[in-house]
């Protein structure tokens, strides 16, 4: 195992490089600059600015010189908030995307997962039919769609929640109802559609037969079992959700890191792309080596280490 | 129990002519069928399924049927009629009567714009275009989308996943690294590259999906595979020594069908979504195309005063939704070996 | 600027007056309520407070609330004294002599004529990278010094004594007055700036004001900010607030839900809303010194080349029907390329004496007709073009109207394409286009700043539309009639009548913002230019 984790740093290591290489190529291949009115500056100012971020370089030399600070943990300095190291931006911003994402996904799973068995044990009941088409509205309201009506009903109607901005928890709730929505879905979904295939199988019966409890045969051999499929996605998902929503971000006016996210690219800030880009590779690298280990934890007949052939 | 067990004489009867003709007649013997005609007659014998096919088709029909026969042209502007709610001929119930509250009234949004004659079925939206016609434009973009999206998933996702899963060792090691890297370059660079090689809009968009969405497919696949393949029938297919190709039609595929088909049901949505996220960024589908997205990213912005421009995209899809999910669960049950009848 | 009748050469302007009238019209205490907070709302998030290097309006509009500068811009674009008690103008326009008052930063060190030397050398040094330094071009030696040609020292501005100030220009600047007034020409406190070196002004505390209020919250990347009264302001006494609350909406849906639950004392409307709040009491709209025009790349073939096919292309849009129907937020059909309001000479507005109706006005018939010779004229049958945009909801309402009307036209397909802004700007430039919808908005009160644009071989000049007559006018203007005032004004008329008149762009429409503010706040002062807002005689009424 320790042989097999090293292998896969190694791995990680070397997927953050070649993903840091590819992302800063593509991302020179964009317009934009840090200028903003370019067409009144003259040259040797424009020059000027250009040396200021290091852009009058070859890109060779810029990816070299950015490479070197990376490691560093120097990602150079923002072109939207001009004056601010991306570093400290990231750092200011990035609390309040992990905090909602994080209570959205501990929210969706596990409600999903519960959602999902309940489905599975009482098949094509009402309460199955109910949880499937809960999950497919789930899925099939866009998020910023269910944002706005959970803001303008529970905010503003019912003035149960605060509206917007950002304060203690309560200010969480309806982000995290509007971003948990998805990861509810999918894991009631993935949850029942592998917990009807798991209880027709012979081993339930064996267990039934054996007088084990129902709670029992549910717990210990239908969830885990049904998990693989479910692990499989949820990583990602989750990465995906805390390093910020724009859409909920900008609704809820949370100072997240979502719409910095957006402009970077779009304005080809590549300190900030780069440095947003860093994160998510490395969190993503590391919830997809954990997905791996899992998989042998959850279900012991898959082999992570060995060959099949 | 080696002891000889005392019957009574009358417990067995000798067979004669007359019972072996009548054994015969009870004898089953339904035509034998290939595993998609067996898939077929027990989708057909879902009601949910049915009825979802059913619906889809029709959206389909009219979607695409909007192309030579549409109620008003979906892009034709008319300022003065703009804003109106919906208005059915024959019902009363506010919200389907043309009128709307205005400033706390009440008020006949058609009479008030001269337009008391006319009828939109959905209303009309800040241009005064017809938003039914706008709503069967966008569904039919969507759906291109989302179809071009699912093809993507099950031909480049189902085989990656299978090949690296059944492979295993370093071919498996390498291929997920580079699927770690193609999760690890933001979609929203991908998509910006395109429309500045491209042109925003459909091509840019399902090129970015294209390269994107098949990851997650293949990660399931993946992992499905693994777990399939250290199974007994795996296992005795290879002792009796089947090609792989053949094991992996005949005995991966419809094993893995469930996970395959829950997860297009989720590729359907997301791809729909990517799409009205791009456009509530502004680089979606440029106008006046319209999708279903950014009709409901439209209607989003003024669902406090026209709520209407809202919940219309958003009942089509939810309906969309609801039938490929229904029709989904169906497929899965018809093609997934292990169902029990 | 108000080019009033033309104040007279060499005389003294003082602002007694002025400053009576100010004071006087501020409320008796009676009237105010107990809690003096404003609650203000931004669409983006501060990125910087340094005078040297902002560039956005958000920056803009704070600082011009904690920072003051030589003179001060209230209603109606007039000049008010700042930190200047007064100023003189030399005989030929080219020499400004500011007289100050004796007032304090933040911190209680004094504000002299030192700090301006400091700020405005600071601004113009290339090692500063300021991209708003071209405003200084008309401060002598300011091209020279920002293209390294010359030291820093050699800017034309002089410290003598601690209290005066002596401006030299390069050529008379009718408009000199507003541009001090902007923060760009903010006096900065050396011995703050250098202590905190690299970090000045990136957060609340690295930094001091000589404004009516001082910066009490940001972390430099914050979505809200706070400023507070600054009691070492020199009118103090005449600041109500006590606090001001800035913070960042970005979805127009929820400022609204925010203003209508009492969290926010203002919002700015977009979309349908304006139509919905058109009759409420606490709406206002604001109107901006911006102007929407298409250009239209005469580079690329004959037809953009063809004035027949431009005038058509102009005359088939129906700009009041989208003013008034589509856009409803105050937005006002475009009267010439300059904005409405921004200038007036002997009470007549620059687009009355510059109006051109043909080339802003709707004749489909005889767009038709005009179109159907230019493709004639020009050898086709049929001829068809993109439309550029913003992707902004606006962007994409106007390509999708304007694609509409010129549909209408035939033999004439139009597709659209809605770009980011910057991508957008690169291909502008770049001449990557048919035809673009761009805007402007005025740097200061003068026409002059839209005018400037068309010369040919400018490079915010897109379509590279060129015209002799007009570049000489705009010469004229900005160089031999610069200290005349009628001969100035005349031929900014005749600049914008020539353009027009060859339809060099298609003004579209000038921008409005609609508001809501809450009626118990009183006092609010809206500039249509630069920072916009200043803050310092608002109140909240009982």
């Amino acid at each position: 195992m320790a042989k097999y984790l090293a292998k896969r740093i190694f791995y990680l290591i070397l997927t953050l490089f070649i993903v840091i290489t590819l992302t800063f190529f593509l991302m020179k291949l964009l317009p934009g600059t840090p200028l903003t009115n370019q067409a009144k500056l003259s040259k040797s100012q424009i020059a000027l600015i250009y040396e200021q971020y290091g852009l009058n370089k070859p890109v060779w030399q810029q990816y070299l010189l950015y490479l070197a600070g990376a490691v560093r943990g120097n990602f150079g300095t923002s072109f939207q908030f001009s004056d601010q190291p991306v570093s400290y931006l990231l750092s200011s911003r990035i609390g309040p995307s992990l905090q909602i994402g994080l209570q959205a996904m501990i929210l969706g799973v596990i409600v999903g997962i519960v959602v999902g068995a309940f489905g599975a044990m009482r098949q094509n009941s009402w309460v199955d039919t109910t949880a499937t088409v809960v999950s497919i509205l789930g899925i099939s309201i866009p998020s910023f769609v269910l944002a706005v009506l959970l803001q303008y009903y529970l905010g503003l109607k019912l003035g149960w929640f605060p509206i917007a901005e950002w304060g203690g928890f309560i200010y969480t709730v309806l982000p995290t109802l509007a971003l948990g929505a998805t990861p509810l879905a999918e894991s009631a979904r993935f949850v029942r559609t592998e917990m009807v295939d798991v209880l027709s199988s012979d081993y339930i019966e064996l267990a039934k037969a054996k007088g084990l409890s129902r709670t029992g045969v549910i717990y210990h051999h239908a969830l885990r079992n049904s998990l693989i499929p479910l692990i499989t996605i949820v990583g990602p998902l989750a990465v995906n959700i805390m390093t910020g929503s724009m859409v909920v971000e900008n609704i809820f006016s949370i100072p997240g890191i979502g719409e910095q996210f957006v402009k970077s690219v779009l304005t080809n800030d590549y300190p900030t792309i780069m440095g947003l880009t860093i994160i998510y590779s490395f969190m993503l690298c590391v919830v997809l080596l954990f997905t791996d280990i899992l998989y042998g934890i959850v279900d012991p007949r898959i082999r992570i280490t060995g060959k099949a052939n | 129990m080696a002891d000889t067990v005392k019957l009574p004489e009358d417990s067995f009867k000798r067979i004669n002519a007359d019972d072996r003709a009548a054994l015969d007649s009870e004898k089953i013997a339904a035509p034998s069928l290939t595993f998609a005609q067996d898939a077929w007659r027990r989708l057909r014998k879902n009601k949910g399924a049915w009825v979802s096919l059913i619906v889809l088709a029709i959206v389909f029909i009219m979607a695409f049927g909007s192309l030579v026969v549409s109620p008003h042209n979906p892009n034709a502007v008319n300022p003065s009629y703009a804003n109106l709610p919906s208005k059915i001929p024959g019902i009363g119930i506010n919200g389907f009567n043309g009128t709307l509250v205005q400033a706390g009234q009440r008020i006949d949004a058609y009479k008030q714009a001269g337009a008391s004659s006319k009828f939109y079925i959905m209303g009309t939206d800040y241009l005064g275009r017809d938003l039914f016609s706008r709503v069967l434009y966008g569904t039919r973009i969507s759906l291109i989308i989302a179809l071009v999206a699912t093809l993507f998933d099950l031909t480049i996702g189902v085989t990656y996943g299978m090949f690296s899963g059944w492979k295993g060792g370093r071919i498996d090691t390498i291929m997920q690294r580079i699927i770690e890297i193609i999760l690890s370059i933001p979609n929203l660079v991908v998509i910006v590259l395109l429309i500045l090689i491209l042109k925003p809009g459909m091509t840019s968009i399902i090129i970015a999906i294209a390269l994107t969405s098949w990851t997650n497919m293949a990660r399931l696949v993946r992992a499905q595979t693994m777990e399939i393949k250290e199974q007994e029938y795996i296992l005795a297919a290879r002792t009796l020594g089947e090609r792989p190709l053949k094991i992996a039609f005949k005995h991966l595929l419809p094993n893995l069908s469930s996970v395959i088909i829950i997860n297009t049901m989720f590729t359907i949505p997301n791809a729909i979504f990517f799409e009205a996220t791009l456009s509530y960024i502004g680089i979606g589908i440029s106008s006046p195309q319209a999708s279903l997205g950014t009709l409901l990213n439209d209607g989003q912005k003024n669902f406090q005063f026209l709520p209407y421009q809202m919940w219309w995209p958003a009942l089509v899809l939810s309906i969309i939704m609801l039938a490929f999910n229904l029709l989904g669960d169906g497929l899965r049950d018809a093609f997934d070996p292990r169902t029990k009848e | 600027m108000k080019i009033n009748s033309a104040v007279k050469l060499g005389t003294v302007a003082t602002f007694a007056a002025v400053l009576l009238a100010a004071c006087g019209s501020s409320s008796n205490s009676s009237s105010e309520a107990s809690k003096q907070t404003l609650n203000w709302m931004e669409n983006s998030a501060l990125p910087s407070m340094d005078s040297s290097t902002a560039t956005d309006v958000v920056s803009g509009e704070t600082m011009n609330n904690t920072g003051e500068g030589l003179l001060r811009i209230g209603k109606n674009s007039s000049i008010h004294p700042g930190v200047a008690k007064s100023y003189t103008k030399s005989k030929d326009g080219k020499t400004y002599t500011f007289n100050l008052r004796k007032s304090n930063w933040s911190n209680g060190d004094k504000v002299t004529a030192k700090d301006f030397v400091y700020a405005w050398q600071r601004t113009v040094d290339p090692k500063t990278a300021s991209q708003y330094a071209y405003m200084y071009a008309q401060v002598k030696n300011a091209n020279a010094i920002m293209n390294k040609k010359k030291p820093v020292s050699s800017l034309g501005i002089k410290a003598e004594g601690n209290y005066k100030v002596v401006v030299t220009l390069t050529q008379a600047t009718s408009y000199f007055p507003s541009l001090v007034a902007s923060p760009m020409f903010f006096p900065q406190n050396k011995s703050v700036v250098q202590k905190y070196g690299k970090k000045y002004a990136t957060n609340a505390q690295d930094n001091v004001y000589n404004g009516p209020f001082k910066l009490t919250y940001w972390t430099g990347t914050s979505d809200n900010w706070t400023l507070s009264k600054n009691t070492k302001y020199w009118d103090a006494k005449n600041v109500k607030l006590k606090k001001i609350n800035f913070k960042t909406m970005k979805d127009p849906q929820t400022s609204l839900s925010q203003y209508q639950s009492g969290k926010l004392d203002a919002t700015y409307l977009s979309g349908q809303q304006p139509k919905n709040y058109k009759n409420d009491k606490q709406y206002v709209e604001r109107k901006s010194a911006s102007t929407f025009y298409i250009e239209l790349n005469e580079k690329k073939d004959s037809m953009m080349k063809n004035k027949k096919a431009r005038q058509a292309l102009s005359l088939a849009i129906n700009r009041n029907q989208f003013v008034n129907k589509v856009l409803a937020d105050g937005s006002t059909a475009a009267k010439g390329l300059v904005s409405t309001g921004l200038a007036e000479n002997k009470g007549t507005d620059f687009n009355t004496a510059a109006a051109v109706p043909s080339a802003t006005s709707q004749d489909l018939a005889k767009a038709q007709k005009l179109w159907k010779q230019a493709l004639k004229e020009t050898g086709r049958s049929s001829y068809s073009l993109t439309l550029m945009a913003d992707d902004t909801p606006a962007g994409k309402n106007s390509a999708e109207f304007i694609q509409s009307q010129w549909a209408k036209l035939d033999g004439l397909k139009v597709t659209n394409s809605n770009l980011p802004f910057k991508t957008r700007l690169s291909r502008s430039q770049n001449g990557q286009f048919d035809a673009v919808i761009s805007a402007w908005g005025a740097d200061f009160p003068d026409p002059i700043s839209f005018l400037s644009l068309f010369t040919s071989g400018n490079s915010y000049n897109n379509g590279k539309w060129a015209s002799k007559a007009y570049d000489k006018y705009v010469a004229a203007a900005t160089g031999k009639d610069a200290n005349n005032n009628t001969a100035r004004w005349n031929d900014m008329v005749n600049a914008q009548k020539t353009i027009l008149n060859d339809q060099g762009v298609i003004p579209v429409y000038q921008q409005g913002k609609a508001q809501l503010v809450k009626s118990d706040v009183k006092g609010l002062i809206y500039f249509p230019t630069g920072a916009n807002w200043d803050f310092s005689r608002a109140y909240i009424a009982k």
